[in-house]
């Protein structure tokens, strides 16, 4: 594992890349990689005691698999120039763009993260409480049903005209599309959660004096939470969906509009860099997510491990 | 010694009277009948058994009684009242145990204090009710780490926690392997006779409800009324050997119509 990390470290430097090209940071790649050859070989030998070293254990599958791939794409592309540039960069280059670029990356996150979290949690709220009142009052469902049925299906995204010219800005209209396709998944699913609650559960609070109100915030919305939380699942790949969009056609701010940004100037090697800075950030926020439904369903059976 | 329990029943067990109680059902558009004129008196501390086959409105007649639904014609009334909607001296015991799943049996337990907002005057009353069935250990187990018959405890504790006048048992050891059932039937009878409480039991099981029950009604098929009425005054524990049981128990078998059957 360790062994085949030097391998790329030694490929990187020793090879020289291929003539006419100016990548300036061939060196600090070789040396990130002899780096991590250095750490997994002194993890090999001094680690077998720590918790941290099984696990890395059960991944060195996958980072043997990785230095492979390290391998392959530095070959084909800085040292034989066998893919066209700029479209397929070398990995050297993209730690360029994380190195000299990293502000402006981080302005992209800050700045995605701030439009994200206000349309996402505004719409699981909005989505949450209108779920509950449809699945709970008749006169809630039948008057926003039908609502949700004409405007629910409908690609958060095909507002985007009409959000950018109603709302005073385009920050604020990007949160209402978010919110929007986030508020979809969330009512639908946590209305499903509260219809689908076993009518014993009520007649058990019933028979022991529960009032109304204990019965929706303590029986029906407990047991509505393993749907609640898949409403809130799709919405949050739905979100991702449409802030990429409306970074990249309306809000100047972000990683959307980072890679748009990158792709007119023909940056390929900032536009990798942002994706990968993207699903990072992506995954990092799905796995939050189920983390804390694993917390509060602590109580469920067979729950699908993220 | 049977007196003094008796007396004890009479200071905190409700009485409970149904007059002429029907009720109907909607079918698929027809009117389904499914009680008929059923005309009960229960005393004080009494358990009485409501023995009849399968789907003949038993369990309809205990939602009637526990204020779940309401009967199409006649009354049910409790210590004098009528009965209109679901109150906390009468308790339900249903077949299934649901527990919340999303709830420690504790705080299944605590269910109804806290539903009224006595959880924190009464607190110590579950710690009781858990010792009294007997789940002490398991006060922060999961529903789904519970057996069934452990399961059956927990519901059992989560009404007993509310210190129902009126117990109203709906086939609650129904799902429990025979020999899980036979120590709890024990085991209600002794919280039968140690809580004072007036209990109705629901069951299809004929030893059943002539060991737990002073008074065992029969039912007939659906719509059901009242075929006939058994009095087992025998002392508790009772046995099922027992020559005078036996007889009740053919007695009873013939009310049902399967005399020759068994």
């Amino acid at each position: 594992m360790a062994a085949a990390w030097l391998v790329v470290a030694a490929l990187t430097a020793f090879w020289p890349d291929k003539p006419e090209s100016d990548w300036t940071y061939t060196g600090s790649f070789a040396i990130a990689c002899a780096v991590l050859a250095v750490a997994l070989a002194l993890a090999t030998f001094a680690g077998g005691r720590f918790v941290a070293f099984q696990r890395l254990q059960r991944l060195s599958p996958w980072l043997f698999a990785l230095a492979l791939f390290f391998a392959a794409w530095e070959a084909v592309t800085a040292k034989r120039g066998l893919l066209p540039l700029p479209f397929f960069p070398p990995p050297q280059a993209i730690l360029e763009v994380a190195i000299d670029d990293w502000g402006r990356l981080a302005e992209g996150i800050f700045a995605s993260a701030r439009l994200l979290a206000s349309g996402y949690f505004i719409g699981a709220a909005v989505g949450f409480v209108t779920g509950v009142a449809i699945g709970w009052s008749r006169l809630a469902g039948y008057w926003i049903h039908p609502v949700l049925r004409f405007i629910g299906p409908l690609p958060a995204t095909a507002w985007l005209p009409l959000a950018f010219f109603v709302f005073p800005s385009s920050f604020s209209a990007s949160i209402f599309l978010i919110a929007l396709a986030t508020g979809f998944p969330v009512t639908v699913l946590t209305w499903s959660g509260v219809a689908c609650v076993k009518s014993a559960y009520y007649d058990i609070a019933r028979t022991l004096g529960a009032t109304q109100r204990f019965l929706v915030l303590k029986v029906a919305i407990p047991a509505a939470m393993p749907h609640v939380f898949v409403g809130l699942f799709m919405g949050l790949g739905n979100s991702f969906a449409v802030l990429v969009v409306a970074e990249m056609l309306g809000v100047k701010a972000g990683l959307g509009w980072y890679l748009q940004w990158a792709q007119g100037w023909a940056a390929y090697a900032n536009m990798y860099a942002a994706l990968l800075v993207m699903a990072l950030l992506c995954s990092g926020l799905i796995t939050l997510l189920f983390r804390l439904r694993d917390r509060l369903l602590s109580w469920q059976k067979g729950l699908v491990r993220w | 010694m049977v007196a003094a329990v008796a007396s004890d029943h009479a200071v905190r067990g409700s009485t409970l009277t149904l007059r002429e109680v029907s009720h109907r059902f909607n079918f698929e558009g027809q009117p389904l009948p499914v009680l008929d004129r059923i005309s009960l008196q229960v005393g004080r501390g009494e358990f009485v058994a409501l023995l009849g086959p399968s789907g003949c409105g038993k369990s309809t007649l205990l939602r009637l009684v526990a204020g779940l639904d309401t009967p199409t014609a006649g009354s049910l009334l409790t210590e004098g009242r009528e009965i209109e909607a679901p109150d906390p001296s009468r308790v339900v015991v249903f077949q299934d145990p649901t527990l919340y799943p999303w709830r420690t049996v504790w705080s299944n337990v605590a269910l109804g204090l806290e539903a009224r907002g006595l959880l924190r005057t009464h607190r110590g009353r579950i710690e009781d009710a858990l010792r009294l069935v007997g789940l002490t250990g398991f006060a922060n187990a999961y529903p789904h780490q519970l057996s069934g018959g452990m399961a059956q405890r927990a519901a059992l504790a989560r009404a007993l926690v509310n210190d129902p006048k009126l117990l109203i048992l709906d086939e609650p050891l129904g799902q429990l392997d025979s020999l899980t059932r036979i120590a709890m039937q024990a085991e209600l009878v002794a919280l039968w006779q140690r809580s004072s409480f007036t209990a109705l039991l629901v069951t299809h099981d004929v030893e059943e409800a002539l060991l737990l029950a002073g008074r065992v009604i029969v039912l007939s098929d659906r719509p059901a009324r009242i075929k006939a009425e058994v009095i087992n005054s025998q002392p508790y524990p009772r046995h099922r050997g027992d020559p005078h049981f036996v007889e009740l128990r053919r007695e009873v078998f013939e009310h049902l119509g399967l005399d020759e059957a068994w």
